[in-house]
């Protein structure tokens, strides 16, 4: 009983610090504003890359 | 004659939450300031459903040939921005719509994912997988998958649906690269930019390479059969991918037209069959059209309850999942099923209470022409800024039959002229072609059936087809006393009409012609010419 | 050159849609039909008690109001022929019979059905559309046969009585066949190295032949080949090079003038309403219906870009090759109406693999329905013709 106990609270504590960690991502849309920065990268990178453009 | 009127609708229950959503915008931003706070339950349902998102994005990230795909295809940048389009379309939504929103959206995404995934798989350049390749038949974006009902051991693989049709969705701007390739080698500029995108990428060697053969349609328009003409070129000469060409009849009301087009149908089937080594499954046929019959039955009912003051699944919530299931699954994927059964309780729960989806319905729109692609999610805007409530696109306005699902001698024959019918039918063209009466009349019909008091007409400049129907349209709406407002876009292109140039449409018809003012004044004018 | 005898009088007959051998022949009887496709078989039109008239809208002015129902994404020669028909220009037809060969010349025809903008006073008056196959294969002939039944010769039977039997349809094609064999024995004079006949001039002709009554032209027509077989050419050539104009709908002769007012020779015309392959004859056997003949000649010789099987889009190309070299061809003008998409497509691909896999100069324009005298076009040819000049003189070297 008391193994379940204890496995009961770590998952609330696991589930609980990951809903402190990613309801702000989700709530200030960090995860957007992240990849929004990536994207210019990447278009650089596509640029790059030798393409056989043809009809 | 008097101008027709719709008396205001005021929403008993007040909307929780954010009510200014013009405030989340950041000026000139990609993205939008955070996501939208809609009470505790909706914010909560909202981030559970995103968490869903990442995990589907995660599972697809952890396979290396994705990745590698990602650094090949310029496209995939596009799929950077898939949270940020399901934001886009359930912006105001609370309860049953913010659900029904996500039940559609979040499978759409799952559905993608995995097509990606077996693109990529197959793709010589990326997983190369020669035996997986084989069991892929390629086909166009905007086509009616009907004639795959019968092969379940066959993948019906769109590759322009990844590259250009979902990349316009998630980033206006996607298709602007592809569309100036194809104008460098010497298309013209007014024709209309989704086949010229897709030729785009044909041309820029950005297409991935798979596939036993290839079922190419004359789809809607003049453009999307020529289109076709490039990209098979590069199928067949260079990639040794062969091509059948399968014409479904442009007056497709018409009697004489249906031999013809039953008699193609067949002939794709043995082409598929001789190039696959695959053989037609009547059992598998007859399953996926009761799948279909059902998503027709459930679409049906939706419609009729739109008819009625309390519309549920309507605007955003109809579009894009119907062009989704009607066309690209078309019966042939079990979840859509299980899906439309999950939305059918949840609208009849709405409806049963009387839900609305805005604090106001000021006005019943009957949506017409081809909705700007890279402004999809103005259906939500419509309805959250003016209080307009898009009751039904002419894109959802599709086959209303039943197809035959029983396996009789009888009706594997019929089978061939209800995949005939399907495919003369399919989205856009079952209005855009066999005549008038089908574009111009039905409209009017329409907005007696639904009670609407409101026009919104989507121009696509490019489109043929719907410009030959200009004058008529006005002159018929004049005539009924029906507010029409034109809302001219340029399909792919937002450089042509921006989205502020899209809603200045509205805006400036809703001031000066009805003299109203809007509901959430900080959606009349938004910075968004650079978001996403 | 001397210029030719009847020049003035096949001009005159493009002044007016409503011509005076369309009027002569009205009072003869005839009833005519209206059409804008190359896709509409053409004896079937001409079957005997009526005759065809391919719409043109010749000095064309204002197309506002055809803009209006159109809007200005659409061709101006679809704007510009509904334009002309809410002005009552075709008010002289007795039917208008069109394929929905493109999207626009469709709608052009729905929006004059839809605003009855003929036909009103007229009882046996009809509009009417026709299915035409895309690929060239026995479903399309199928199809076509089936369509043409259903669309010309029944209503043209139930409407105006017209003898729709094997042997009318045969007498029709022998008629067709005769026009054909001399457009094309005048167009030879155009393979000579000291060509007796402008492109100009045969444009006009030709064109004479798509809008007037067929058997009124004839002896017009003979008397005109017998004149080019005595015609003596300048003493040098007028042109710097040979150009074949393939693409879109032309039915401004201006064009072709701005064209070889820039230093070419159009020595052959493979667009609509030209000669390749709109003036080959149709032979018909005896072992096979005259219809199903008709309209296997119609799908397979098909150059317009909506067939969409490989072997038709390979055989567009090909067939542009054959024609430039049998017509001696310097090099090709791929030319499109403005808003034409099937030509915006074609035009793109074709002058392409032309330049690229057949190793020919390639001009691509594209034009409004009627130039004028356009500068801009000028220029483009002439610059056109200096480009071959140089490569002559490269190849030379």
């Amino acid at each position: 009983m008391r193994f379940i106990g204890k496995a009961i609270l770590y998952l609330f504590l696991i589930c609980t610090g990951l809903f402190l960690v990613t309801f702000p991502i989700y709530f200030f849309n960090i995860d957007m504003k992240l990849t929004s920065m990536i994207e210019p990268l990447l278009l650089k990178h596509y640029d790059r890359i030798d393409r056989d453009q043809h009809l | 004659m008097a101008v027709k009127k719709f008396k205001t609708m005021v929403n008993p229950k007040p909307i929780k939450g954010d009510k200014k959503y013009g405030e989340l915008y950041k000026p000139g931003g990609k993205v939008r300031k955070r996501r939208e706070w809609r009470g505790v339950g909706d914010t909560l349902y909202d981030y559970w459903r995103w968490l869903g998102i990442l995990l589907t994005l995660g599972k697809f990230v952890a396979v290396p040939r994705n990745v590698k795909a990602m650094f090949r295809y310029r496209w995939m940048a596009n799929y950077l921005a898939v949270p940020m389009m399901v934001d886009r379309f359930t912006q105001g939504l609370r309860g049953e719509y913010l659900r029904m929103a996500h039940e559609q959206q979040d499978l759409i995404i799952i559905d993608v994912a995995k097509l990606l995934g077996n693109i990529f798989r197959g793709d010589r350049r990326i997983g190369n997988d020669e035996e997986f390749s084989k069991i892929n038949v390629l086909v166009d974006e905007n086509e009616m998958t009907a004639v795959m009902m019968g092969f379940p051991n066959l993948k019906s693989t769109s590759r322009e649906t990844p590259s250009t049709y979902v990349s316009v969705l998630l980033n206006q701007h996607a298709a602007e690269h592809y569309i100036d390739v194809a104008q460098e080698y010497g298309l013209a500029g007014d024709v209309c930019p989704m086949p010229e995108a897709e030729a785009g990428v044909s041309i820029d060697d950005d297409a991935p390479i798979l596939g036993a053969c290839a079922v190419q349609c004359n789809t809607t328009c003049d453009g999307s059969l020529l289109g076709n003409g490039v990209i098979s070129r590069r199928l067949e000469k260079e990639d040794g991918i062969p091509v059948f060409q399968l014409p479904a009849p442009l007056r497709h009301k018409e009697d004489d037209v249906q031999d013809y087009a039953a008699e193609e149908i067949r002939r794709a089937i043995k082409f598929i069959e001789e190039h696959t080594g695959h053989k037609w499954d009547w059992d598998y046929y007859f399953e996926c059209a009761r799948r279909v019959n059902y998503a027709t039955k459930c679409r049906n009912e939706w419609l009729d309850m739109n008819k009625t003051d309390y519309p549920q699944i309507f605007g955003g919530n109809l579009a894009l999942y119907t062009e989704t299931n009607y066309m690209a699954i078309c019966g042939k994927v079990p979840e859509f099923e299980r899906c439309d059964r999950r939305l059918m309780k949840l609208a009849e729960k709405a409806y049963k209470k009387q839900k609305m989806a805005a604090p106001e319905y000021r006005h019943r729109a009957i949506v017409w022409g081809v909705q700007s692609h890279f402004y999809m999610d103005f259906l939500v805007w419509l309805l959250n800024c003016w209080g307009i409530v898009p009751l039904t696109d002419m894109l959802s306005c599709i086959n209303t039959e039943m197809i035959a699902e029983t396996d009789t001698p009888e009706n594997r024959e019929q089978a061939y002229y209800d995949m005939a019918m399907l495919t003369e039918e399919m989205i856009m063209r079952n209005r855009t072609h066999g005549g008038y009466k089908v574009l111009l009349d039905d409209l009017f019909e329409f907005v007696e059936q639904y009670n609407a008091d409101m026009i919104i007409l989507w121009e696509h400049i490019t489109c043929k087809a719907l410009d030959g129907m200009h004058g008529l349209f006005e002159d018929k709406a004049r005539e009924r006393g029906i507010p029409l407002i034109w809302v001219d876009h340029q399909l792919f292109d937002p450089r042509v009409i921006s989205r502020q140039g899209v809603r200045d449409q509205v805006n400036q018809y809703m001031r000066t012609v009805m003299q109203e003012e809007p509901l959430d004044p900080t959606l009349e004018i938004l910075d968004d010419d650079n978001s996403w | 050159m001397k210029d030719l005898k009847h020049l003035i009088y096949f001009e005159d007959l493009l002044q007016d849609a409503n011509n005076a051998l369309v009027q002569q022949a009205q009072k003869e009887g005839l009833k005519c039909i209206g059409y804008m496709c190359e896709n509409a078989p053409e004896p079937l039109l001409n079957l005997p008690g009526v005759f065809s008239s391919r719409l043109r809208a010749p000095r064309t002015g204002s197309i506002d109001v055809g803009t209006y129902y159109l809007t200005s994404f659409l061709c101006e020669y679809s704007r510009a022929i509904l334009e002309r028909a809410l002005e009552g220009g075709y008010n002289y037809l007795d039917a208008v019979i069109t394929p929905d060969g493109c999207t626009m010349l469709n709608r052009c025809v729905e929006n004059m059905e839809v605003l009855q903008a003929m036909g009103k006073d007229k009882p046996g008056f009809f509009f009417d559309y026709m299915e035409i196959p895309m690929k060239a294969d026995y479903n399309g002939l199928d199809l076509y046969v089936l369509q043409c039944k259903n669309h010309i010769l029944k209503p043209l039977a139930e409407n105006y009585g017209i003898d729709t039997s094997d042997a009318a349809i045969r007498k029709a094609v022998a008629e067709h066949n005769k026009l054909c064999e001399l457009i094309r024995a005048i167009g030879d004079f155009r393979k000579l190295d000291q060509p007796t006949i402008t492109g100009y001039e045969y444009n006009v002709i030709t064109l004479a032949t798509y809008v007037a009554p067929k058997h009124l032209l004839i002896d017009k027509l003979e008397e005109t080949l017998e004149e080019l077989k005595n015609r003596k050419p300048d003493s040098e050539p007028w042109f710097k090079a040979r150009v074949l104009v393939v693409g879109s709908e032309v039915d401004d002769t201006d064009f072709i003038k701005v064209v070889e007012d820039s230093g070419a020779f159009v020595c052959a015309d493979r667009y609509c309403y030209g000669s390749l392959p709109g003036r080959d004859p149709i032979y018909l056997t005896d072992d096979e219906d005259a219809l199903t003949q008709i309209c296997r000649a119609y799908m397979n010789r098909s150059e317009c870009p909506r067939m969409m099987d490989t072997a038709s889009m390979d055989g567009r190309r090909s067939y542009v090759d054959e024609m430039a070299k049998e017509y001696k061809a310097d090099g090709i003008i791929y030319q499109q109406m403005k808003f034409c998409d099937p030509w915006a497509y074609e035009k793109m691909m074709g002058s392409t693999i032309l330049r690229d896999e057949y190793g020919w100069p390639v001009l691509a324009v594209d034009r409004p329905y009627t130039i004028g005298t356009s500068g801009q076009m000028r220029t483009r040819v002439q610059a056109f013709m200096e480009s071959i000049d140089i490569k002559k003189i490269h190849g030379e070297g």
